[in-house]
């Protein structure tokens, strides 16, 4: 690349790639992180694919079938868990609006808090489903279900990571445009989390109770 | 732009929380809660309840979708929204697609006598426990 061109795409340099139509800085990598968000859902659907496909009794292998290890009414209570943590991040939201410092490190605290009980929960209902020889190598139909209950909550886990690193960023160096671009991208990836338990409740535990 | 580090936090995409956070939650969990009663009470036939949960899941996604994750056609989100609304015909194509391959895979090599449904209960009572 000659000099010329590595000025013009220069963004401190050249005022146009910079500014207008919002595709700032924190704009930038808000939309790169969404990308990458949904190349995530992108997985989940190839995950919700091979549940799809492989929910035939014949693949249970004369193991336990959907009804026996799907529990909607352990489901919902994740279910109580992961919005009420997803809010708790969203209250940490509103006081990044404000530009209140402490108020985004409760929220973020709140909504890791609450994040551990949901994976105490799921971890708890897993634990009991291997008891009772629910396993994944069991059979293909379970090898399917375990792996969408673990895929999710590897992203549980990743959160409850992301948040303990944010909340250092933010004690350490304060509400800096670095540490406001990546609290907009746990954002999008604890929401997201939303939406993806959506389809998990619905298709993986309230169609397992009636297949 | 003119943003600096000391009102980073200004930015329009900072500035679009607000409380439909508190809607989302509650209507989130209504709607959940009101599927999982469906499915307790039996309300209706497997196909019936199946259609009326998908519908359900559907409707909660996109109020979701719009309170939580701000899709909308705003300047500041309008490339959110449309990578999103291009997302959903490869969600379909791959699910549906994938099904109805081994739809008519299950239907020529697999000994079926029984449909798909009418199976589930007796092998789960027999082996699930």
């Amino acid at each position: 690349m000659s000099a010329a061109t590595t000025e013009t795409l220069d963004a401190k340099r050249n005022p146009m790639w910079s500014s207008g139509y919002g595709h700032d800085a924190i704009a930038t990598k808000t939309l790169g992180f969404w990308l990458y968000m949904l190349s995530d859902a992108m997985m989940f659907t190839a995950l919700f694919v091979a549940y799809t496909v492989l929910g035939h009794t014949f693949n249970a292998a004369g193991g336990p079938w959907a009804t026996a290890v799907a529990h909607p009414g352990t489901a919902f209570k994740e279910t109580v868990w992961l919005f009420s943590s997803v809010l708790a991040y969203g209250f940490a939201m509103i006081a990044l609006k404000k530009g209140s410092r402490s108020g985004v490190m409760l929220g973020i605290a709140a909504a890791l808090v609450i994040a551990l009980g949901f994976l105490a929960v799921d971890a708890h209902e897993v634990m009991t489903l291997f008891r009772m020889g629910a396993t994944p190598e069991r059979s293909g139909f379970l090898s399917a279900f375990f792996t969408l209950v673990f895929y999710h909550g590897l992203h549980v886990v990743v959160g409850i990571a992301w948040m303990l690193v944010m909340l250092v960023q933010v004690a350490a160096a304060g509400l800096t445009e670095k540490v406001v671009y990546r609290l907009l991208n746990l954002r999008l990836f604890w929401h997201f989390q939303a939406v993806m338990w959506v389809f998990m409740f619905t298709f993986l535990y309230l169609r397992g109770a009636i297949v | 732009m003119t943003h600096t580090t000391d009102n980073a936090w200004q930015h329009p995409e900072v500035q679009l929380a607000g409380g439909g956070y508190v809607v989302a939650y509650v209507v989130g969990l209504a709607l959940m809660g009101l599927a999982l009663w469906l499915v307790r009470g039996h309300v209706g036939s497997p196909l019936d309840l199946g259609i009326a949960m998908a519908a359900i899941a559907a409707v909660a996604a996109i109020v979701q979708c719009v309170l939580l994750l701000h899709m909308n056609i705003s300047e500041t989100q309008i490339w959110h929204t449309v990578a999103l609304v291009l997302f959903i015909p490869l969600f379909i194509l791959a699910l549906g697609l994938s099904s109805w391959m081994f739809h008519g895979l299950y239907r020529r090599t697999m000994m079926m006598t029984v449909p798909h449904a009418a199976a589930a209960p007796t092998q789960a009572a027999k082996t699930g426990g």
